[in-house]
């Protein structure tokens, strides 16, 4: 999943981001609100946002982005562990909330829960033809038998299986994909769209021409 | 409990004896003056009793009638008697109460008192060789002066319990501002900028009065200040322990697997040290005043920061307790049992005499039983310095915050500790649940 995080603590929002990005997920680490100003628009699969912020408060912004119509599923990674303020937390747009300190394998729990979620109920695991991917373990199988697929080659299925039914376009894409480093890699998406084609079969993504890349109809529900 | 001295009490005790001790002095000074006059007056009375009698039987040539000679008895209670003694001391006529022998042995002219029985004026009569008694019954003069004695007594006791009586209802009305004073301040909230103790009544509640106020607003300014500490030192102690862990979690997947050991004791100790803070940061944002909550056990235990122990939880009712301070008694207790080697834990909750009881088992090492009577001993007189670990002591600590104690009850295996709390008082309702 491609993840946003927003965290001023270095050690903290580098431990996760490398965490994470462990985990399979692509992660875009801002410290600041006027850092964040940046990718403002942009697809994310998940927002990870800190309230007390240097330049302001995250729960504030996260509200301004409920109340623009964005409904990317947000965390909320906090201190303030009292009721009033878990309760103003989830009151003020966050769908979950973490209180500091936190175990790094709770929050790749929760995550996990943002993508099941996502898929709906019972969908974690595709079937395509004869290939069968399990989202939850990562586990990629062609007729029986196991496939490898890169970290970016599982944020690519990933992203286009959390928007089944659904044409992704490229640029949306290359964000979920690549993060921060799209601009940089501008035909990188092509290269594991590619990749993942030859693993698993041409079938499993389709390309929309002009418009983007759908997972195949039959995975797609 | 030992009942206090009242100043009202005192007061009212005070102004009665003082009341009775004056009436009593007055009735003494009056009764010595009144007896003095009732002396004065029976013995002028006596004087001219004599000298009317002396003047009769001298116009009579000093010769007795024979009636007076020989007295018969009145009909009536003689209170007075005469005697005319001659020369021989031989009583040559008298009143019938008189006694047929001289009143006095030898001639005596003037006042005179005779044992306990006569008070007697003596007059020289005639030639000079006899004398005329006349004489006033002793019992007389007691009963006159014993009437009077009881009339001031009973007046001075009625005025003094009057007296008193007044004095403690106007003590009880000039104390009033005080009692006034004292529901105000039960009532008074210094933490809460509505809350005032309101206008003195009187002059000398004044000082009383700016006292209290200043000392609640130190009190307001300093919890705040701690408060406001207390969320600054959350924010700046939590995340750098988050940033730890999260560090550690990612060196131990990328250390080679023979430094994986050495960072997981590195974690476990972070842990520890996490969970000590959040107790710590609990027990101090907790302030001055508990905040009685109705507290779910089990929705309580499964947000504290503790993995790798199994917790068993049995309570049918929520708990009435400050849940940051019962949150850290618990994170307190918990690390105790994961250091301690306790795979499982079970805490129950019982109600019993109005007392709640939460005990707290775990399967790890235990104590010897004489370590347990040890600590149950520096438990009850809360010597905890060098005898326990902070655990311990901050769970003594908060349950002695709830109006209860802790103590170490024996364990066939394992360690035990039991808590009793109080419940919350009648002004504090318990809030909805604490999730």
């Amino acid at each position: 999943m491609r993840l946003l995080l927003l965290e001023d603590d270095a050690l903290l929002g580098d431990g996760l981001r490398e965490y994470l990005r462990a985990e399979g997920h692509v992660v875009d680490w801002f410290s600041t609100l006027r850092d964040v100003q940046a990718v403002q628009g942009e697809p994310y699969d998940a927002w990870l946002v800190d309230w007390q912020l240097p330049d302001g408060s995250g729960l504030h912004w996260l509200a301004t982005r409920r109340a623009a119509g964005d409904r990317t599923p947000a965390l909320m990674l906090t201190a303030r562990d009292r009721l009033t303020d878990r309760v103003a937390g989830l009151d003020g747009g966050a769908d979950d909330y973490l209180v500091k300190p936190f175990a790094p394998e709770e929050l790749a729990a929760r995550l996990r829960a943002v993508r099941r979620r996502g898929l709906g109920a019972g969908q974690e695991r595709l079937q395509v033809g004869d290939v069968d991917l399990d989202l939850a373990a990562h586990a990629a199988r062609v007729a029986g038998l196991r496939v490898d697929l890169t970290a970016r080659e599982w944020a690519l299925v990933e992203a286009l299986a959390l928007r089944a039914g659904r044409v992704v376009a490229k640029a949306d894409l290359d964000r979920l994909v690549l993060g921060a480093d799209a601009e940089v890699q501008s035909n990188a998406l092509e290269v594991h769209v590619s990749s993942v084609r030859r693993k698993l079969g041409r079938e499993l993504i389709e390309t929309v021409r002009g418009l983007g890349y759908r997972l195949a109809t039959e995975a797609a529900r | 409990m030992t009942r206090l001295p009242s100043i009202r009490r005192r007061l009212s005790w005070l102004l009665l004896a003082t009341a009775m001790a004056w009436g009593l002095a007055v009735s003494a000074v009056v009764w010595l003056a009144v007896r003095h006059e009732v002396n004065e007056l029976l013995d002028d009375t006596l004087r001219a009793s004599a000298e009317v009698l002396h003047g009769l039987l001298s116009a009579g040539g000093g010769t007795l009638p024979s009636p007076l000679a020989a007295p018969t008895a009145a009909a009536h209670d003689e209170r007075f008697a005469w005697q005319l003694v001659g020369a021989g001391s031989q009583v040559i006529g008298r009143s019938a109460r008189a006694p047929a022998t001289p009143l006095l042995p030898l001639p005596t002219y003037g006042f005179a008192d005779v044992a306990d029985q006569w008070r007697v004026f003596g007059l020289r009569f005639g030639d000079g060789a006899r004398v005329l008694y006349v004489a006033q019954t002793r019992a007389e003069r007691r009963e006159a002066q014993a009437e009077v004695a009881l009339s001031t007594v009973l007046a001075a006791l009625a005025v003094g319990l009057a007296s008193a009586a007044w004095l403690r209802a106007r003590l009880r009305r000039e104390l009033a501002p005080v009692v006034e004073l004292s529901t105000l301040l039960a009532r008074y909230e210094p933490l809460d900028p509505q809350s005032r103790l309101g206008p003195a009544t009187r002059e000398e509640l004044l000082p009383v009065l700016a006292a209290i106020d200043e000392l609640g607003q130190r009190l307001a300014r300093r919890v705040a200040n701690e408060r406001a500490f207390s969320a600054h030192a959350a924010h700046a102690l939590r995340t750098p322990l988050a940033g730890i862990d999260t560090q550690l979690a990612v060196a131990m997947r990328e250390c080679p697997p023979e430094l994986r050991p050495r960072l997981d004791r590195v974690r476990q100790a972070a842990g520890r040290l996490t969970r000590v803070v959040a107790a710590l940061l609990a027990m101090f944002r907790s302030g001055v005043e508990l905040q009685w909550q109705a507290v779910d056990l089990a929705g309580l235990l499964t947000r504290l920061p503790v993995d790798g122990l199994e917790v068993q939880v049995d309570a049918t009712a929520p708990l009435q307790a400050d849940p940051d301070l019962i949150s850290a008694a618990l994170l307190n207790l918990l690390d105790n049992a994961i250091r301690h080697g306790a795979g499982r834990v079970r805490v129950a909750l019982r109600q019993e005499a109005g007392v709640q009881h939460l005990q707290f088992d775990d399967d790890g090492h235990g104590v010897a039983p004489a370590q347990r009577a040890a600590l149950n001993a520096a438990l009850e007189t809360q010597a905890y310095e060098g005898r326990m670990g902070l655990g311990l002591m901050l769970t003594d600590l908060v349950a002695r915050a709830h109006g209860g104690s802790l103590w170490l009850p024996p364990a066939t295996s394992g360690f035990s500790v039991a808590l009793s709390l109080g419940h919350p008082p009648p002004s504090g309702e318990a809030a909805s649940p604490h999730v």
